[in-house]
C-alpha cells in the first residue's frame, strides 16, 4: 500500500521531490513487493548511486550503521566539571587564572558576603515576624556573583521566564544592541516545558543567550535523582545543538571564566550557551520550609564546612595577602550595619495607597477597573475600621 | 494495488472540495466509476446523497468606505496581509512569527511578507504554542513590536499559562517598571464547516477573565484591517482572533493604506426599536439575518450590535440599546456555560434590570466538544436565534 501510494506519487511529483527517493529506493528493491516489473522502463534505468554511501535524510546527516546498538546514557563519567581553584582555594592550572585586579576580586568577596548577611538578617526578620517570607542563597553566592561579574552593565537578566528571556535576545540581536540576555533558573525549572521551548528556540532562531543553571541538589524536597535521569542540566545542551559546560558553582573563578567567554562568543556568534553550576542549596528552600524532613544535618553540614563559595575565596584572598582576619572582623561589623540601616528605613515607610490595587493591569485604566476602584473607597469610606489602613498611604 | 491508490486519491480529492465548497467539480467526480459504489442519487437507495451542505451565513460586506483613501478588493486573509505588510512597513523593529508563516502561512496571511521585510522579520519557529508566545513576550519586553501567530485558536492552551501568568501580569507585577504591550497574538477562530474538535473552537471566554490582555474579533476584512492595526499598536497585549470561514468568504472594498478602528468599542450595525442582538465575529452575518426575518416574518424591528472587542467590553453601548429596546439577545458558537455570553447577560441584567421586558436570551452552542459530523445541529444558526427570539418576543 505504502509502495503504490509512494508510486503514485512520484508520478505526480516526479522523483526529484520529498518523496521520490525514498520512495524510489522501496521501488528499486527486487522481489518483496514484486512491483518493479509493473513500473515503467524509464524508472528502472536510472541510478542513484550516492543513495547507498550515504543517508539523504532532511532530518539527520550522520552515516549508515548495520549493527543494532542502542546509546547508553552516560551518568557515571558525564560531562566533567571544570574549575580553577582547589578546595583551598589554589589555582590549578595557571594558565586558566583570569588574572583579575585586587580591587575586583575584593568586590567579589565583598559582594557574597553581603549577600550571605543579608540572608542572615531578613530571614530572621521572617522568623520574627517583620516579613512574609524569605529565600536564602547559601552556598549559592558563587554563581550569583561570579555570573553577573562577567556581565555588561546593559545585559538583560531574566531570574526566570525561560522563554521570554529566548525573545529579548533575538529583538537584541536584531537591534545590534550588543547585549546578552542571561537566563537563570534551577535544576527542577529545568524540567518545565518551557525550558525545553527555550533552549530549542534559542537554537533554532540563533539568539545570543546565556541559560545558566544552578544545580543545587534539591527543588524544595525533589533530588535530583527524583527530577531527573540523565546527565544534568548540560548534558541536554547538545541535544539542542547548544553549546554546553558544567562548572564548579562553588569556585567563582570557574564561574566568571566561563559566563565571561559563553558571554563573548554567543554576542559574537549569535549563538546560545548553556552553562549548568554545580553547587549546593545550604539552606531550607525558603522560610516555609524545614529541609530537616528530607536530608542529614550531616550532608549540609559537610558542604557548608568542607565546600563553600565564600570560604574557598577566603583562603584564595588570604593567600595572596589581600585579606586578613582584622579586614574580615571589620567587614563583617560593616555590612551588618549596612543591612539593618536599609531594612529600619524600609520598615518605616508606610505601604502605597491601596487605590494602586487597580493600577497598571493595563497602560490605560478601563471605565469597568475605574468603578471597581470608586467601589473600594466607597467601601473603605464605611468599613475602614476592619483593614490595616494604619500601614498604607491614604 | 493502482485502483486502492486510486480511491485513496479520490477520497483525499473529495476532503478537499468539500472545504472548497465547489459544487461544479463535485457533479464531475460522481460521474467517476468507482464512486458509484460509494454515491447513489435518491431514486437508486432511497438513502439522501452525500450533499455539501450550505454555508449558515451569509457574509454582509459593509459599504465601501470612504475617508480612509483609495481601497482595493480583499477577502479576509487579504486584509490581513495588508495589515501586517502596513505594520512592518511603518515599524522597523516589528516582527512576524509562528508555525509556517515563512511560506505565508496555513491561511495564506503572511504571503510575501519575507521575501519585502526579510528573514529575520518574517520566521518560522518550531512547532510549540508556548515558545511562541514566551518568546513574543521577550521580544516586546525590549520593546520591540512582537506579532505572533497561533495556528488555530484550539492550539492555544498550551500557550495559557504564557499568556494569563505571564503576558497578562507583566506590567502589574513590575509596577509599570516594565510591560509587553507591544505583543499581538493572531488565530485564526470558529467554525469552518468541516473543522470538528481542533480546528473550530472559539476560546475568547477563557481569555475574557483574564485581566491584562484585550481580546478582539473582527467580522469582516474592512474591520478587521482597522482592528488588528489597533491591536498592533495598542500598548497592551493582545489576541486577536480571525473567523476563519470568513478568510475567503468574506470579500469588501478596504482601503489600502493604515487606518485604526478603536478598541473597546462595539459597533451598532444597524439601529432598531424592539430587540438588541449581540454577536461577534461570523455569527453578526447570522443575526444581522435574523433581523431581516425578523422584520419580515414578525414585524418586529431589532438593533444589531456587533461587540468587537470582547475584552475589555463596551458595556455602555449594549446597556444604552437594551435601555432602549427592553429585550437582548447574544449569541456565540462557544459554549453556553461560562460562554461569554453569561457575562453580558450578568452585568445587563444588573445595569438595566427595570428595563427588561422578557428574560435575556442566550443562543450558543451546546456544551459539548465542537462535533464534527453534527456541526449543522451544533450551531447556532439563524433558526435557533429567530426561534428564540420570537419566544422573546411573546413573552
Amino acid at each position: 500500500m505504502a509502495v503504490a501510494a509512494a508510486a503514485a506519487a512520484a508520478r505526480i511529483w516526479g522523483s526529484s521531490r520529498g518523496l521520490g527517493q525514498a520512495g524510489l529506493l522501496l521501488l528499486r528493491r527486487p522481489g518483496a513487493w514484486g512491483l518493479a516489473r509493473s513500473l515503467p522502463q524509464r524508472r528502472a534505468q536510472q541510478h542513484f548511486p550516492s543513495l547507498d554511501d550515504k543517508p539523504q535524510f532532511p532530518g539527520a546527516s550522520a552515516e549508515f550503521v548495520d549493527k543494532l546498538e542502542f546509546i547508553q546514557p552516560n551518568v557515571i563519567s558525564g560531562i566533567p566539571v571544570y574549575r580553577v581553584m582547589d578546595r583551598q582555594g589554589q589555582i590549578i592550572n595557571p594558565s586558566e587564572d583570569p588574572h583579575l585586579p585586587q580591587e575586583k576580586v575584593l568586590k567579589f568577596y565583598k559582594s557574597m558576603t553581603l549577600l550571605n548577611t543579608m540572608d542572615r538578617i531578613l530571614y530572621e526578620s521572617q522568623r520574627q515576624g517583620r516579613i512574609s517570607f524569605y529565600m536564602t542563597n547559601y552556598g549559592e553566592e558563587g554563581t550569583h556573583v561570579g555570573s553577573a561579574a562577567a556581565l555588561d552593565n546593559t545585559d538583560l537578566v531574566f531570574g526566570q521566564y525561560r522563554e521570554a528571556a529566548v525573545g529579548a535576545a533575538y529583538a537584541a540581536k536584531r537591534a545590534n544592541a550588543n547585549r546578552v540576555v542571561i537566563c537563570y533558573f534551577g535544576e527542577g525549572a529545568a524540567s518545565e516545558g518551557d525550558a525545553h521551548a527555550g533552549f530549542n528556540f534559542a537554537a533554532t532562531l540563533e539568539c545570543p543567550i546565556i541559560f545558566f543553571c544552578r544545580n543545587n541538589g534539591y527543588a524544595i524536597s525533589t533530588p535530583t535523582s527524583e527530577q531527573y535521569r540523565g546527565d544534568g542540566i548540560a548534558a541536554r545542551g547538545p541535544g539542542y545543538g547548544i553549546m554546553s559546560i558544567r562548572v564548579d558553582g562553588n569556585d567563582v573563578f570557574a564561574v566568571y571564566n566561563a559566563t565571561k567567554e559563553a558571554r563573548r562568543r554567543a554576542v559574537a556568534e549569535n549563538q546560545p550557551f548553556l552553562i549548568e553550576a554545580m553547587t549546593y542549596r545550604i539552606g531550607h528552600h525558603s522560610t516555609s520550609d524545614d529541609s530537616s524532613a528530607y536530608r542529614s544535618v550531616d550532608e549540609v553540614s559537610y558542604w557548608d564546612k568542607q565546600d563553600h563559595p565564600i570560604s574557598r575565596l577566603r583562603h584564595h584572598l588570604q593567600g595572596r595577602g589581600w585579606w586578613d582576619e582584622e579586614q574580615e572582623k571589620a567587614w563583617r561589623k560593616q555590612s551588618r550595619k549596612k543591612v539593618m540601616e536599609a531594612f529600619e528605613q524600609a520598615e518605616r515607610k508606610p505601604k502605597p495607597s491601596p487605590s494602586l490595587l487597580f493600577s497598571d493591569v493595563y497602560q490605560e485604566m478601563p471605565p469597568q477597573l475605574r468603578k471597581q476602584q470608586e467601589a473600594l473607597a466607597r467601601h473603605l469610606q464605611t468599613y475602614g475600621e476592619h483593614y490595616p489602613l494604619d500601614h498604607f498611604e491614604k | 494495488m493502482a485502483a486502492l491508490a486510486a480511491l485513496a486519491a479520490t477520497v483525499g480529492g473529495l476532503l478537499r472540495l468539500r472545504a472548497a465548497g465547489a459544487e461544479g467539480q463535485w457533479r464531475r467526480l460522481r460521474g467517476a466509476g468507482l464512486l458509484r459504489g460509494l454515491l447513489q442519487p435518491d431514486s437508486a437507495t432511497g438513502v439522501a446523497a452525500q450533499r455539501r451542505h450550505v454555508a449558515h451565513f451569509t457574509f454582509q460586506p459593509d459599504p465601501e468606505p470612504q475617508e480612509y483613501g483609495q481601497t482595493q478588493k480583499m477577502n479576509l486573509f487579504q486584509a490581513i496581509t495588508s495589515a501586517l505588510d502596513n505594520s512592518l512597513a511603518k515599524d522597523p523593529t516589528a516582527v512576524i512569527f509562528g508555525e509556517d508563516v515563512a511560506f505565508g502561512g496555513v491561511f495564506r496571511c503572511t504571503v510575501g511578507l519575507r521575501d519585502k521585510y526579510g528573514k529575520d522579520r518574517v520566521f518560522n519557529t518550531p512547532l510549540c504554542e508556548q515558545g511562541i508566545v514566551g518568546f513574543g513576550i521577550g521580544v516586546a519586553v525590549t520593546g520591540a513590536t512582537a506579532i505572533a501567530e497561533i495556528q488555530f485558536a484550539d492550539y492555544i492552551f498550551p500557550a495559557f499559562d504564557q499568556i494569563v501568568n505571564e503576558a497578562a501580569k507583566y506590567r502589574y507585577r513590575s509596577g509599570d517598571l516594565f510591560n509587553c504591550g507591544s505583543l499581538t497574538i493572531r488565530a485564526p477562530w470558529g467554525c469552518v464547516g468541516h473543522g470538528a474538535l481542533y480546528h473550530s473552537q472559539s476560546p475568547e471566554a477563557f481569555f475574557a477573565h483574564c485581566p491584562g490582555i484585550k481580546v478582539v474579533v473582527p467580522r469582516s476584512p474592512f474591520q478587521a484591517k482597522g482592528l488588528l492595526l489597533s491591536c498592533i499598536e495598542d500598548k497592551n497585549p493582545c489576541i486577536f482572533f480571525e473567523p476563519k470561514i470568513l478568510y475567503r468568504a468574506a470579500v469588501e472594498q478596504v482601503p489600502v493604506e493604515p487606518y485604526n478602528i478603536p478598541l473597546s468599542q462595539a459597533e451598532v450595525i444597524q439601529e432598531g426599536s424592539d430587540v438588541t442582538l449581540v454577536a461577534w465575529g461570523t455569527q453578526v452575518h447570522v443575526i444581522r439575518e435574523v433581523a431581516s426575518m425578523a422584520q419580515e416574518k414578525l414585524g418586529v424591528s431589532c438593533e444589531v450590535i456587533d461587540l468587537r472587542t470582547i475584552l475589555p467590553w463596551d458595556m455602555d453601548t449594549v446597556c444604552k440599546s437594551v435601555i432602549k429596546t427592553g429585550r437582548l439577545l447574544i449569541s456565540h458558537e462557544a459554549p453556553l456555560t461560562g460562554g461569554f455570553a453569561s457575562e453580558i447577560s450578568s452585568t445587563v441584567q444588573e445595569e438595566c434590570f427595570l428595563n427588561l421586558e422578557a428574560p435575556i436570551s442566550r443562543v450558543c452552542g451546546y456544551d459539548t466538544p465542537f462535533p464534527h459530523i453534527f456541526e449543522p445541529f451544533y450551531i447556532p444558526d439563524k433558526w435557533k436565534c429567530y426561534d428564540a427570539l420570537r419566544k422573546m418576543i411573546n413573552y
